[in-house]
């Protein structure tokens, strides 16, 4: 890997989706390559990571173009960790998508394809017009990959559920995109390596990146502005809502780590905010996740609250705050995407995914159960998982700087969310009890709130008759489980990755250095 | 060495799975050999130290530290872990119970690391193994038991995260996380804040494990598991790791007064509660969990009191609770499988004929009631030999004392109760015989080990010294005897002894008074209560933001920004001067133009009036661009809009004609919310834009620009070379809309076309025929523009034009060339979209891949073909234009066509002759898999 | 101040579009929006220097930035893919473009 090579993780993509939109219906064809494509990314990220162990970054100013003029992609051990992640867990939803049949389209792979284009271009940038340009590319294929279904076979949920996903990211855009119109105003540059440190100093950049910022807040579902993602995540097949979830939101975080870090130079003075909304996030979620019956939204609601530990990190400013912070950050793209991927699993299978209607299945999938429960306490921060290491961490790192209120907040909000997962648990899982089954039958012309379109005809699944969920289906929840197991017991490989990528936060020279003289 | 007897025991439940399915349920038998042989190997080791590296990022350690009071407890939890085995290898039906005997071996093995750890996190880590433990074996109990298990996980979790909570304070408080340092640190003797918080923590997470008051509930309510995990979980060893806690952090703690408060307070509530509770119970287990709260409690209080006397006494009465009560358990569930019940008012009525069980239960409750000569009446007499000398303040020694004496005879009260309940001597009643040696064995072993230390108490003075010196602190010598001479406490056992009796003798008028009293409200329902409440909660909650309707979260982003404007612009002091004249007059007539524009759409009340009024709106954006000296942008938004327009309108007859009216009351937020919103744009542009000088990046390319890249047309040299990575992402966004299209439309059918009536002799009606103007213009016109839009697309990088420029004329022409046709059942243009849209996305990457060649991807190439300038940059133009002219087609393709469900069949269509058909899979009846109400 | 006041008047379209219930007039709000955040950029050029840039002009202090031009002109395009988008969304529900009619659409379904 040398750093010109960096442009080749969108470059490559974007080639091949070209290619497979001509080559059009040939779907092993389209699988194989992507695949292949996706892998050998995969590989490159992982070079980075081997490469950035002692710290470092490296740029390339795309076409040679002196600096202030070209566009520069950089990369550091905390660019290489979110490539690393992100292209594994595309890998792994991909997977899923091709064992539901979610697949079959001769579109998937080339919209699939772009987005991971679109990630990796919008977490390599060091422009912020060019990021802007990036979660385009990120977003238009997610669209697509949104309304996916069966020929004519939509339901009107999954249409609503796109509308609200394309308009909200919309104005996300746009307002994202007047922020850099108003950085352009008062910086008279978008190239970060210019910008650096001048929010501290300037306010009228400060006002224009916290526009930038707050946009970047309702990728990532941040309170007050969480509404849409709950609702938006869940009206779109399984294995999108667990790939979106993994990727979209965590891209805005990563973005919001590097310009709090590159362009406010941590500047503490707008800490409380963050704090606050982080605080206010994690109540939000966990109680949200609380109040809904639809597994999915349980666990969008929860991504709500998880957020909120995640951006307290950068919200903390500290290097082991940031630290936690970034391997909260990718704990929670395993674990959540596990549990997406479990609960999708049995929604794929047994049509609805709604709590209480389907019940009894320990028995008939132990392993979606046994990945089930690892990721949902690993997510609650139970020991051994990797949940418990990021949240043990984050708790120390915000004690450390004093911030009492958040370190009781999270430690409440982690019992609230091992409720919501109970819930889910019992009442898919587990099920009822016989005698509640009865019941349930008096009760069925009671709405039942969250429940999705078409459940309603029978409220209580006979899940005997139901085929298995299968090798192929369950092992991407598998794997991710087992991920979460490995990265708690084993903590100390991510604990080392994270401090390094906190350290080239905390100390932006490197970042920038390469990004002036690339 | 320490390491390895942590290992084995954690490898005995590793191999748990493969030894079940080897010998079924008799793998209890060998599974409980390693514990045996952990437990020698600590008694040979006595004490010792080993660290492993576990995550020092963090600076946690896999530490282990083996003193005098983890051998004690260890020897307890690996014991009394190996009887419950072997007990269980015969309590169970043949079988293989491999979930049991797993959960089981993980559980001995989380409370061996538990016991020795000698970090704080690794402590908390198996503190949580414990309760996950717990919660799956109670669980496994069917589904009668899932809503205890998930209480009592809630409940022993809110504990850890007590624990945790105190484990990070103290790990940041002292910079370590190695327990006897954080134990030896002076601090908590200097800052009472911080000692004061890590206490109330620590006391919490005790007292949730320990089943202390406010947290009792959750142990009866475990009662619903089976009887072996009941006895080793619920009475012998998690509950006792509460008590391990409160010991092993004793040393720092014990002169604070808040910690003395709180556990005596606490101790002895829990105490007497449990008791009296014991004393109303019919059935045995639940009697006896009541019991284990009581005892607990008694121990929680000595501990509390925290002298060396008290700790002393502490670690008797946790190995002599230990012994009775798994005893007791075991025996319990012996009597319940023999019996089919362990309901005493149903026992009464059988002839019970087990005589080893009763007399392991007879010797067990007696050591339970401080009967002399067992190790009960020993530790009780310990109890209160420490209790009478305890510090007079916060609580009196007499208080103290007389509480837990008060504790003691009533348990000496159900201790009887239990004795007798289990006895059951109807002779017409059901027999119930002795079950095998192989299933009492153990647990006998338990209740006579009782019996044998009451005799020889000093025999447990070495483990009894060790654990209280570590304990404390301090070096203490334990000496205990069974017979101390005539003193207080004896005579206090007197009393005790005495009441306890005359409480039996009187049971029959006792036992209704105490059936009527009733705590006012059940602890269970408290913790029920909680958790509706947060269920309600939640749905308040989640109820903010329970539509899909895009309205309320377009809303919020809005409203904060309006707010994040506002408050900064106004905090924004000493802005730069504004740069220059930024308004010209005639601006103000665009203005205007804009005002009128804005305004009339948003009173629009039609569907086509709409789209109009923001076609004009666009017109005149136009004009702003060319204003500002923005001409490619100008010509760009002009296309954009016909482009658009065009769109819409073909998609107009598949929607209503008129907007639905809303009311005032929804319309006058939308308008104070737009209205503010639009003046805090007003005030962003003023306050951050036009007051600063060119941009260096400006200035370079005005400069350098027509030099290093040719092109004299600087916009279009931006575009396609200096920022070229923003074009290709550009077209691969428009590339892929087409195919989102595509996508959309084969995901779910459109809403039909609204039927249009038509007058039949109005001249409209013949559409062949009033189209013939547009199609003769048309045929004239094509070419033309095809011609047009090549010419833009070559000039593009000199003047304005470009490949978006040339590939939006390009659309305009196909949009003409639609619009033209008399029916629209015809596709007009056949054209590969997907394929010119693969093909633009192909050309724009592979033409920066082939820069890599000059050192960066996108780097400029430039080569000479015939004469001809060629460069990198003319071709990547080309990749924009190909999929700009992709997304128009397939727009116009999709939508303009009907779709196969609308299409008549009379006409004959010939479809499937493409595979871009967004239906060409689809299933053809009307009824295609929609759902209708 | 013109192109402040412009803005200002193209956002308040925009939202007031943006809070109604038709996805047509939602897209429609959007396409103001657009505009609006375009006029943005343009201002962030300085509005003061209004030259079409082309070439190497002699005297700076009176051609426009091209960058912003640059950065609208993307814009621009890529709202465009996304307004077709939309607008094919939002003749994919029901007969009716409204949210309204989504909502008691998923009841139906959710109770057949």
């Amino acid at each position: 890997m040398t750093a010109s090579m960096l442009p080749l993780f969108v470059a490559i993509p974007l080639a091949a989706a070209g290619a497979l939109t001509i080559l059009g219906r040939r779907p092993r064809v389209q699988a194989v390559a992507m695949l292949v494509v996706l892998a050998s990314a995969l590989a490159g990220a992982v070079a980075l990571i081997v490469a950035f162990r002692d710290g470092g970054a490296w740029a390339d100013a795309v076409g040679l173009w002196p600096f202030g003029i070209a566009i520069p992609f950089a990369a550091d051990m905390f660019t290489a960790l979110m490539l690393t992640f992100t292209l594994f867990v595309t890998i792994v939803c991909a997977g899923f998508a091709m064992a539901s049949g979610r697949a079959a389209s001769p579109f998937f792979s080339p919209l699939l394809l772009v987005m991971v284009a679109g990630v990796s271009g919008a977490l390599l940038t060091a422009d912020l017009f060019n990021m802007f340009v990036f979660i385009e590319v990120m977003l238009l294929p997610a669209y697509g990959l949104f309304v996916l279904a069966a020929p004519g076979s939509a339901p009107l949920r999954q249409i609503a559920g796109a509308r609200l996903y394309v308009t909200v990211n919309l104005l996300t855009s746009t307002i994202f995109l007047t922020g850099v119109g108003f950085v352009y105003g008062t910086a008279g540059t978008v190239n970060l390596a210019e910008l650096a440190g001048v929010a501290a100093e300037d306010d009228t950049v400060a006002l224009a990146m916290a526009i930038c910022i707050f946009a970047l807040s309702i990728k990532a579902a941040a309170v007050p502005v969480h509404g849409w993602y709950v609702r938006a995540y869940p009206a779109t097949s399984p294995a999108m809502t667990a790939l979106f979830s993994a990727l979209h939101a965590k891209v805005a975080i990563y973005a919001i780590y590097r310009l709090y870090a590159v362009v406010f130079d941590g500047e503490e003075r707008f800490l409380w905010i963050g704090i606050a909304v982080v605080i206010t996030g994690m109540v939000i979620g966990g109680l949200g996740a609380l109040g809904e019956n639809d597994s999915r939204t349980v666990l969008a609601f929860s991504t709500v609250s998880q957020i909120g530990y995640i951006l307290l990190g950068v919200a903390l400013f500290t290097g082991a705050g940031l630290a936690a912070g970034i391997f909260y950050l990718l704990h929670h793209i395993v674990a959540k995407t596990s549990l997406f991927l479990s609960v999708g699993a049995v929604e794929e299978r047994y049509g609805t995914g709604t709590i209480g209607h389907v019940w009894g299945i320990t028995k008939r999938e132990p392993w979606i159960a046994a990945a089930f429960f690892v990721a949902a306490l690993s997510l609650a921060g139970i020991p051994p998982f990797s949940g418990f290491v990021a949240k043990l961490s984050m708790i120390i790192a915000a004690i450390d700087a004093g911030q009492v209120l958040a370190v009781v907040v999270m430690l409440a909000v982690s019992l609230i969310t091992l409720i919501a997962m109970l819930r889910i648990w019992n009442g898919v899982f587990w099920g009822r009890p016989p005698d509640q089954v009865l019941r349930t039958h008096e009760e069925k012309d009671l709405p039942v709130a969250g429940a999705t379109p078409g459940d309603g005809t029978s409220v209580v699944l006979d899940t005997g008759t139901k085929p298995r969920i299968g090798v192929a289906l369950a092992v991407p929840a598998v794997v991710l489980a087992m991920l979460t197991i490995a990265l708690g017991l084993g903590a100390e490989l991510l604990l080392g990755l994270s401090e390094t990528a906190a350290a080239g936060l905390t100390d932006t020279s490197a970042y920038i250095e390469a990004v002036t003289n690339p | 060495m320490l390491l390895a007897c942590v290992a084995t025991v954690v490898a005995t439940c590793v191999l748990a799975p493969l030894v079940t399915r080897l010998l079924g349920r008799s793998a209890g038998w060998i599974l409980s050999i390693p514990l045996l042989a952990a437990a020698a190997g600590l008694i040979v080791l006595g004490s010792g130290t080993q660290h492993v590296p576990w995550m020092p990022t963090l600076g946690i350690g896999f530490d282990l530290r083996l003193d005098g009071l983890s051998l004690t407890f260890m020897l307890l939890v690996l014991l009394i872990g190996a009887a419950v085995l072997t007990y269980s290898s015969r309590y169970f039906a043949v079988g293989r119970h491999t979930r049991y005997f797993t959960l089981m071996t993980a559980f001995a093995a989380a409370m061996t690391m538990l016991v020795l750890a000698n970090d704080v996190v690794l402590l908390f880590v198996s503190w949580e193994l414990t309760t996950l433990c717990s919660f799956l074996l109670i669980a496994r109990s069917g589904a009668k038991a899932r809503r205890p298990a998930i209480r009592t996980l809630l409940v022993t979790a809110m504990g850890g995260l007590s624990l945790l909570g105190a484990v990070t304070t103290m790990a940041v408080a002292t910079g370590t996380t190695q327990l006897s340092e954080i134990i030896a640190d002076p601090m908590w003797q200097e800052d009472t804040a911080v000692a004061s918080t890590v206490i109330a923590l620590l006391a919490i997470a005790a007292f949730t494990k320990s089943a202390q008051f406010p947290f009792q509930a959750w142990l009866p309510d475990s009662m619903v598991a089976i009887t072996p995990v009941s006895a080793y979980l619920h009475a012998a060893a998690m509950v006792k790791a509460g008590i391990y806690l409160l010991l092993r952090f004793s040393p720092a703690f014990s002169e604070v007064p808040l910690w003395n408060t709180m556990l005596i307070t606490s101790g002895l509530i829990t105490a007497l509660l449990g008791a009296v509770a014991a004393l109303r119970r019919y059935d045995l287990k639940e009697l006896l969990a009541y019991s284990t709260i009581s005892q607990l409690g008694l121990l929680v209080a000595m501990i509390g009191v925290g002298t060396p006397e008290a700790i002393k006494a502490a670690t008797v009465h946790t190995v002599a609770h230990a012994l009775f009560k798994s005893a007791l358990f075991l025996f319990v569930g012996v009597i319940d499988h023999r019996a089919g019940t362990r309901d005493i008012r149903a026992l009464t009525h059988m002839r019970i004929r087990m005589p080893v069980t009763l007399g392991a239960i007879t010797i067990s409750a007696a050591s339970m009631a401080g009967l002399p000569p067992l190790l009960g009446f020993v530790s009780k007499e310990s109890m209160f030999t420490a209790f009478v000398d305890a510090p007079a303040t916060p609580w009196g020694p007499i208080t103290i004392t007389v509480a837990a004496a008060v504790a003691s005879a009533l348990t000496f009260a159900y201790s009887a109760r239990i004795v007798m309940g289990a006895r059951g001597h109807d002779p017409d009643g059901r027999e119930v015989t002795e079950v095998r040696p192989a299933v009492w064995a153990a647990p006998s072993l338990a209740a006579l080990a009782g019996l044998v230390l009451g005799l020889m108490p000093f025999t447990l003075d070495p483990l009894i010294s060790g654990a209280a010196t570590a304990a404390t602190g301090t070096t203490v010598e334990a000496h205990l005897a069974l017979w101390h001479g005539f003193n207080l406490p004896l005579l206090i056992s007197a009393l005790v002894i005495t009441t306890g009796v005359l409480l039996v003798l009187a049971r029959k008028k006792i036992q209704p008074v105490l059936l009527t009293y009733r705590l006012p409200f059940s602890a269970l329902d408290v913790v029920e209560a909680i958790l509706a409440g947060l269920a309600r909660t939640g749905r308040v909650v989640s109820g903010w933001s329970s539509s899909t309707a895009p309205r309320l979260h377009l809303a919020m982003p809005v409203i904060v920004t309006i707010g994040i404007g506002t408050v900064g612009v106004l905090g924004l002091s000493g802005l730069p001067a504004i740069d220059g004249n930024a308004s010209r007059p005639l601006d103000w007539v665009l203005v205007v133009l804009l005002a009128a524009g804005v305004i009339a759409a948003m009173m629009v009340s039609t569907r086509v009036g709409a789209v109009v009024v923001v076609g004009v709106v666009g017109f005149a954006m136009t004009l702003w661009f060319m204003s500002l000296g923005a001409a490619d942008v100008a010509l760009t938004q002009l296309l954009v809009e016909i482009l658009t327009v065009t769109v819409m309108v073909l998609l107009l007859r598949r929607l209503p004609t008129d907007f639905k009216p809303t009311p005032l009351r929804r319309t006058l937020p939308s308008l104070v919310i737009a209205v503010a919103a639009g003046l805090t744009t007003t005030l962003g542009v003023w306050a951050l834009t036009g007051r600063r000088s060119m941009s260096s990046a400006a200035e370079y390319y005005l400069t350098e620009g027509e030099g290093v890249t040719g092109g004299a047309n600087v916009v279009n040299t931006i575009l396609v070379d200096f920022r070229a990575l923003d074009t290709l992402g550009e077209l691969s966004v428009l590339g892929v809309a087409g195919i989102v299209i595509a996508t959309l439309l084969r995901s779910r059918r459109p809403a039909s076309a609204r039927r249009i009536e038509i007058d039949e002799n109005s001249p409209l009606a013949d559409a062949l025929d009033n189209s013939v103007f547009t199609r003769t213009l048309a045929r004239l016109v094509g070419p033309l523009i095809v011609i047009l839009s090549v010419f833009l697309l070559l000039r593009g990088h000199q003047e304005p034009g470009g490949g978006f420029i040339a590939a939006l004329v390009g659309g305009a022409g196909f949009a003409l060339i639609y619009l033209m046709s008399p029916t629209d059942d015809v596709r007009r243009i056949r054209l590969p979209y997907l394929a010119l849209i693969g093909a633009g996305i192909v050309i724009g990457a592979g033409t920066g891949l082939f820069g890599l060649t000059e050192g960066s991807f996108l780097a400029p190439l430039h080569t000479e073909i015939l004469g001809y300038k060629l460069t990198s940059a003319l071709v990547f133009d080309v990749g924009v234009y190909l999929a700009v002219i992709g997304i128009v087609l397939s727009a116009f393709n999709l939508l303009g066509l009907p779709h196969p469900h609308e299409r008549d069949a009379a006409h004959g269509f010939d479809e499937g002759d493409d595979g871009d058909d967004p239906h060409a899979d689809a299933p053809q009846t009307p009824d295609h898999q929609e759902v209708t109400a | 101040m013109t192109l402040a006041i412009t803005a200002g008047l193209l956002v308040m379209g925009a939202v007031y579009l943006l809070l109604k219930r038709e996805m047509l007039r939602i897209v429609l709000g959007f396409v103001l929006l657009g505009h609006a955040a375009n006029l943005v950029i343009m201002a962030a050029g300085g509005a003061s220097r209004r030259d079409a840039p082309f070439g190497a002009p002699d005297d700076l202090s009176t051609v426009a930035d091209p960058l912003p031009q640059a950065f609208v002109l993307t814009a621009i395009v890529i709202a465009f893919a996304i307004t077709i988008l939309m607008l094919v969304l939002a003749v994919t529900g029901r007969d009716q473009d409204d949210d309204t009619t989504v909502e008691s659409d998923v009841d139906e379904e959710g109770r057949s």
